[in-house]
């Protein structure tokens, strides 16, 4: 889009998006959303990024986010699967502080991950029929 | 060491979990690797599966809590006799699907997406593994859901226009099915309050006489919602277009796996969460020998009438399910364990057939069923196998199809009601009816439309049609330990 | 079976009707993008289905917090984790039949199916 105002107001909010996001992944277990809902949140922040500022980039610069999007989606797969293979959680601390419960906060981290990655390569694929 | 001994059924599906995630890496940059990759992770489950299956024959129940949650907090997995007999099936049949994929895969789909083609083959048999041996109904719901999605994915892989409207219509009444399914289990949550099998069915024996028709009406869902899912007869209508505009491999796992590991769920729910009284008292069981009366009769009427190969070979596989639903509408001892092993042969037989059918339009290019004249001599081993496994369908004795019939027949003999023996044998005529014509054609007339567009096939898709075959043989032979092996897990839920 | 237990349990009734709606549109709309729009409807009416059946009259949501007094009552959390995992489902089902739609738009030039089975 060649919208001036739109791509100047884009980058101030762009921050606030993935700041909110990151927060909702990481404070899963102490409030609503978790892995899926602040996935979901990054997922769109960057997906509106790619909508209003990458539509002039090159066709070779084009296939980057897929394949860092698919390199993402291993990660957090892989992620949570090991948490399966843990007897229990990991170290656990304090009820209601930030890093209480041990693995299930990487898992979160893992999952937000990938659902922010699945939703940028749906995008991508659908689009990139042209 | 001793712990790896006691993950060992989660570590069943983390293997190919595993290697599904990081298939898209190979498929993206590295797609030649990607076959090994699947034929190395198959064979490790398979392994796997073996001893799993040996420990359950030795007459341990397997059961595992996942994650350390012990069983009415946390999931947990249980092995028996049925869900070990499947795994190996799967885990087997799947090999062999993949072994014939090496050459096949690139003739039919595009160049680009043979990676990803194996991402969804794996991630498939993963979910379809997970659905047999899980104890806990919302795992089976999230199985059923995976096992769907990957097999929509598999079917609309050739990209053509037939392949993506089946997809549509089978992904619409899938989703559907799942909705009932999801429903029931809100329903049996409800009144029990708990979602592990054993839990809900000792819950379900105290309180079922409160809500009768609640429970009525959660049977038919689960009924409806398998049945759309399992193809039972008036709900198969997505299963003709999705079975044969897929590419063969897509073809043989879906018709000989997917739809029976639906079946294995409906029979858990049906057994061991409700329990054989209830299903008799609700009229379920005369729902679903009728349905199955009707899958047999109109699977082999449709069938006849086709001329696409592939199709012939999908409503036959309607037919067949109607055979497996006969066996648990029946519901003596025989007939259930008929009904079980059909499943195990069938999936045999008609993982030869789709895989034969595959070979001759590999390399034929025809898919129609009045070309095959002459055949049997142009490509010998292919057309042998196909002849072994369509005398398996109908019924000859000395092959695996003939021990189903004989077992359905003394279970409606045990079951007082005679008369479906006329159909079984009704219904083995109709299936002669469509299966002769094609092997007369090719032994017994000289053919001059047949253009061989390729050379010979190759070793790889030999090798499974081949073994195929040779299991059907075997199974008709020696059927008794698995008959026996079955008819353990039949009496403990009788 | 009194009228006033259709009026108290009002949330079961519309769960139903919302499911029944979504079942009809999948199965009679001709337009594909409303058999979409059908299954979300289904899915919602499921997870209302659901929620009804977690609630407790006057509870709280289940985080613990140490400042509540003693015996109070928390809302079921397995209700939210059975919700929360029909949601991804449906989420996912939607992107993959939207994306098949696409597909078949490329090949037909439109989504109103009869109009598809005539160009067959």
């Amino acid at each position: 889009m060649d919208d001036y105002i739109t791509r100047i107001v884009f980058r101030y909010v762009l921050l606030f998006i993935l700041v909110y996001g990151i927060y909702i992944v990481l404070h899963g277990h102490l409030s609503p959303g978790g892995g899926f809902a602040g996935g979901m949140i990054l997922g769109m922040g960057m997906l509106l990024y790619f909508l209003i500022f990458g539509f002039e980039w090159k066709a070779k610069l084009r296939r980057l986010p897929l394949d860092v999007a698919i390199v993402f989606i291993g990660l957090g797969g892989i992620i949570e699967a090991v948490k399966f293979m843990l007897p229990k959680h990991g170290p656990i601390g304090a009820p209601g502080t930030l890093f209480s419960v041990g693995i299930i906060s990487v898992v979160n981290i893992g999952i937000g991950l990938l659902v922010a990655s699945t939703i940028l390569s749906i995008f991508y694929l659908l689009v990139e029929e042209e | 060491m001793d712990y790896l001994w006691e993950t060992l059924p989660f570590l069943l599906i983390l293997v190919i979990l595993l290697a599904c995630f990081i298939m898209p890496l190979f498929a993206r940059w590295k797609k030649e690797v990607a076959p090994y990759i699947t034929l190395v992770t198959i064979v490790i489950t398979f392994g796997i599966s073996i001893v799993l299956a040996y420990r359950v024959a030795g007459g341990e129940v397997i059961s595992y809590a996942v994650a350390g949650w012990p069983p009415p907090w946390g999931i947990e997995i249980l092995i028996d006799e049925l869900s070990a007999m499947m795994l190996v099936l799967l885990t087997a049949s799947s090999l062999f699907i993949a072994i014939f994929s090496f050459h096949s895969l690139h003739t039919e789909i595009p160049d680009q997406a043979t990676g990803w083609y194996y991402t969804l083959y794996l991630l498939t048999l993963a979910a379809m593994m997970g659905l047999v041996i899980s104890n806990d109904l919302f795992n089976v719901y999230v199985m059923v859901e995976v096992v769907g999605i990957g097999a929509c994915g598999m079917v609309v892989a050739k990209g053509e226009k037939l392949s993506t409207e089946a997809t549509l219509r089978y992904l619409m009444l899938a989703t559907l099915g799942s909705g009932f399914l999801l429903f029931g289990i809100g329903f049996l949550y409800q009144i029990t309050g708990n979602l592990n099998f054993a839990y809900v069915a000792a819950e379900l024996a105290r309180v079922h006489d409160q809500y009768p028709f609640l429970i009525w009406a959660t049977m038919s869902f689960f009924t409806v919602g398998m049945g759309v899912k399992a193809a039972l007869f008036p709900m198969h209508i997505w299963l003709p277009d999705a079975h044969s505009s897929a590419p063969s491999p897509s073809s043989a796992m879906l018709s000989g796996l997917v739809v029976k590991v639906y079946i294995v769920t409906l029979i858990k729910l049906y057994f061991v969460v409700f329990g054989f009284e209830l299903f008799t008292e609700t009229y379920m069981r005369y729902l679903v020998l009728f349905l199955a009366s009707g899958a047999i009769l109109g699977g082999s009427f449709f069938a006849f009438v086709q001329l696409d190969l592939k199709r012939r070979l999908a409503y036959s596989t309607v037919a067949q399910i109607g055979y497996i639903f006969l066996g648990f509408g029946l519901g003596t001892v025989w007939g259930i364990t008929a009904g079980l092993l059909h499943i195990i042969i069938h999936a045999l037989m008609k993982v030869c057939l789709f895989l034969s059918a595959g070979a001759i339009y590999y390399q034929t290019g025809n898919k129609k069923v009045t070309h095959f004249s002459g055949l049997g001599y142009k490509m010998p081993i292919v057309m042998a196998s196909f002849t072994i496994a369509s005398l398996s369908m109908v019924g000859i004795p000395l092959f695996g199809g003939f021990i189903t019939k004989y077992g359905l027949a003394l279970g409606s003999l045990e079951a007082n009601n005679p008369y479906f023996i006329i159909l079984i044998v009704l219904s083995g005529l109709l299936n002669a009816a469509y299966y002769f014509p094609i092997i007369w054609q090719a032994y017994f007339t000289s053919g001059h439309d047949i253009t061989m567009t390729m050379d010979a096939v190759p070793k790889t898709m030999l090798v499974p049609i081949v073994l195929m075959a040779v299991g059907i043989i075997y199974m008709g032979i020696f059927p008794g330990d698995i008959l026996f092996f079955l008819e353990h897990f039949v009496v403990r839920f009788l | 079976m009194e009228l006033s237990m259709l009026w108290v349990n009002y949330p079961y009734v519309i769960s139903i009707i919302l499911f029944s709606m979504g079942c009809l549109c999948i199965l009679t709309q001709h337009n594909l993008i409303k058999k979409v729009i059908g299954i979300n409807i289904m899915e919602t009416g499921i997870f209302l289905f659901y929620v009804a059946v977690g609630n407790i009259k006057g509870g709280v949501p289940p985080i613990y917090d140490p400042n509540l007094p003693e015996g109070i009552l928390y809302v079921n959390p397995l209700v939210d984790v059975l919700i929360l995992t029909g949601i991804v489902v449906s989420f996912s089902v939607t992107a993959f039949a939207l994306a098949i739609i696409v597909k078949l738009y490329y090949f037909y030039g439109t989504v109103y199916a009869p109009n598809i089975i005539r160009m067959r």
